[in-house]
């Protein structure tokens, strides 16, 4: 395993490689450092450039956009006190007072150097833990795929902040997608009523980016021009002060147990499906201020905040991508577009995808590993260009983005059906924003949907006793679980409608 | 008793879903497959079908407050510009396959820039005509020339 592990790191230490993962380690921690860009649209943005590299080099350059992206969230958090990237979002609860205490090169800087330590001991788990649980995989039949499938598309849902109700519709939703066109077992055409434009389906990638980008950008649009609005700070001409990098790491790593910790919590959170970065960090920072012992400091400038945060938002990409590697299932949106340029260069993910693929698998951990130093050097070298890149003006960044994203819909395949399901999906997206129902179980639905249907048929084919999903050990334990994370959700949405009714007296 | 958006929402769900189980049962069964091509999205439609009702029932039971004047007010939106940018999306994408990706990329770029944010003085107009030009161009270029991924051509212009 270190021999492939090697070759790997030699493989992409090459400039064909090292090249795109430089760039979108640097691209990914620009659009981490923009507030209102996700490190999911910044690597929907990189995806068309990866059309034309050899699969690892693309693979590579995603890579680069997810653990930068994750970086460059915390320069806003501490210096705006506004998230970069919804994954630093407990970065800003030390970042920024910490800043505003007159230490924002300390701020910044413990936060990437936690990112490297988090994410570099987060590689670790991802190179040594993906083998054995693609060999889980394995052993896994269609019925207990089937199962892993609805648990994650029930924890996705679960999580859905505003009603459990509209996550399980919006899953509903991305299932349906996966329904239109010709049915993946005997070709029948499903619900096109006679048309060619949906007879072939909807292909994934348009819709994902349409419903992703277009809800995303429309939704900051609504914010501009607005009377009496307030225009984003900028950052151009911010002075950090000087302070000593070898201090930042001793604090680090005068609480190893605490670092580890954070790692394991974003590692943890990155293996289950489609809970994104986050989720990760709001959950490591509560477990750092849970296990400290100076829990009152915190929210104050305490600098194990942006540890456990940090730590924890870049050990979840090793976290997604084991999932994916192991399972091919998509850990988040990030790795969902990943799958889906996989797809393109015809690489099929899944438990086999280690042994079939060895040079592209070691070559993805590898350019992870690689994305750190990137990554550091990266800020070491660029902090006062990123700080103007802060800046950009929506009116400026969103044009260009919509025209990546439209190249990237019509390069699949080179024909303008794909850019109009964009632009239709672009709609249905915002639509669904603005009526409250939550995109993250949609777009897991939409991943899944034809791996669910297979998988269903392919075990009532084997066995046609139905029991079979609730006796077989991993199935039943799987869909007990799923059970189990509904009712979770449902009973933590009565106790909180219940709070919100004893605070509110009924006049 | 009144109806709310999500009840609205809910029930355009629910006719979405029951239309398509109908059809969903009217799909050929095959030979070779004990469960035909319907029998996995009936599930589907029949779950969402469900959950829509079940959201246009916890509509019509949720108590609305009946003065607003209380209410917080909500932070104002600029619909306008999303409508407005919708419809220079549309436009743009409408013209690709008539002008090519280079013209048209152009003409978005900078009318899209223009709708979001109106430039004032002679230096704005050119630093937004300098980024339209800037995007079409490095983009064609990067993209056909460098990585080989070919854009649209103009059945109008020809290039």
């Amino acid at each position: 395993m270190l021999d492939l592990l090697w070759s790997g790191l030699v493989n992409v230490a090459q400039w064909k490689y090292l090249l795109p993962l430089f760039a979108g380690t640097f691209i990914g921690v620009i659009g981490g450092s923009l507030p209102g860009v996700t490190i999911t649209m910044t690597v929907i943005v990189v995806l068309p450039f990866t059309y034309g590299l050899d699969p690892l080099a693309g693979l590579a350059a995603m890579t680069g956009v997810y653990v930068g992206g994750s970086t460059g969230g915390l320069i806003a958090c501490c210096l705006l006190g506004i998230p970069g990237s919804p994954a630093s979002i407990a970065t800003t609860f030390d970042g920024f007072p910490m800043a505003r205490n007159g230490e924002p090169g300390r701020a910044i800087w413990l936060g990437v150097w936690a990112s490297v330590w988090g994410g570099l001991l987060g590689a670790l788990f991802l190179v040594f833990l993906t083998g054995p649980l693609a060999a889980i995989a394995l052993e896994f039949g269609p019925w207990e795929y089937f199962s892993l499938f609805v648990l994650a598309m029930a924890m996705v849902a679960g999580l859905a902040e505003a009603s459990l109700l509209k996550g399980l519709i919006s899953t509903a939703i991305g299932l349906l997608i996966t329904v239109i066109g010709h049915d993946p077992i005997g070709s029948v055409p499903r619900f096109t009523f006679g048309s060619g434009f949906i007879g072939g389906g909807f292909p994934f990638l348009p819709v994902l980016i349409g419903i992703f980008a277009f809800a995303q950008i429309m939704t900051d649009l609504e914010k501009l021009n607005l009377p009496g609005g307030q225009a984003t700070p900028s950052l151009a001409g911010i002075k950090l002060e000087r302070f000593s990098h070898l201090k930042v790491n001793l604090e680090i790593f005068r609480q190893p147990f605490q670092l580890a910790w954070a790692t394991i919590v974003g590692l943890i959170i990155g293996i289950l499906p489609a809970i994104g970065g986050s989720a990760s960090s709001v959950m490591a920072y509560d477990q750092a201020k849970k296990f400290s012992k100076t829990p009152e400091r915190f929210g104050k400038g305490h600098p194990e905040g942006i540890i456990a945060s940090e730590a924890s938002n870049n050990a979840n990409v090793s976290g997604s991508l084991m999932t994916i590697m192991a399972f091919g299932i998509p850990g988040d949106a990030v790795t969902a577009v990943m799958l889906g340029a996989m797809t393109i260069h015809g690489i099929q993910s899944g438990p086999l995808f280690i042994s079939q693929n060895p040079d592209i698998a070691y070559g993805i951990y590898a350019a992870y590993i690689l994305a750190h130093p990137c990554m550091l050097l990266i800020c070491l070298a660029l902090m006062p260009l990123m700080l103007r890149v802060t800046s950009v003006r929506m009116a400026v960044l969103a044009p260009v983005v919509l025209v990546l994203c439209i190249v990237g819909a019509y390069a699949l395949n080179n024909t303008m059906q794909s850019v109009y399901v964009l632009l239709l999906f672009g709609v249905v997206g915002y639509g669904l924003v603005k009526l409250g129902f939550p995109l993250a179980p949609l777009i897991l639905g939409l991943i899944l949907g034809d791996q669910i249907e297979i998988n269903l048929v392919r075990a009532i084919m084997t066995d046609a006793n139905p029991w079979l999903f609730l006796t077989r050990p991993i199935s039943g334990g799987l869909l007990l679980a799923a059970a189990g994370s509904v009712a979770l959700a449902v009973w933590q949405h009565l106790r909180h409608q219940n709070r919100v009714a004893e605070e509110t007296p009924d006049f | 008793m009144s109806i709310g958006r999500d009840g609205i929402a809910g029930l355009v769900l629910l006719a979405i879903s029951l239309v398509l189980l109908v059809k969903s049962f009217q799909l050929p069964s095959l030979a070779i497959v004990p469960v035909g091509p319907g029998f996995y999205p009936a599930i589907v439609l029949a779950f969402m079908a469900a959950a829509s009702a079940l959201l246009v029932l916890q509509d019509l039971l949720k108590r609305r407050p009946t003065a607003v004047a209380d209410a917080p007010a909500a932070p104002p939106r600029n619909y306008r510009l999303v409508v407005i940018a919708f419809a220079i999306v549309g436009g743009y994408i409408a013209l690709l396959p008539l002008l090519g990706f280079r013209l048209a990329t152009v003409l978005f770029v900078g009318t899209l820039q223009a709708a979001l944010g109106w430039p004032q003085t002679a230096r704005q107009w050119l630093v937004l005509a300098a980024i339209a030009l800037g995007t079409g161009l490095v983009s064609y270029v990067v993209f056909e020339r460098y990585l080989m991924v070919l854009l649209p051509r103009g059945a109008w212009t020809g290039f």
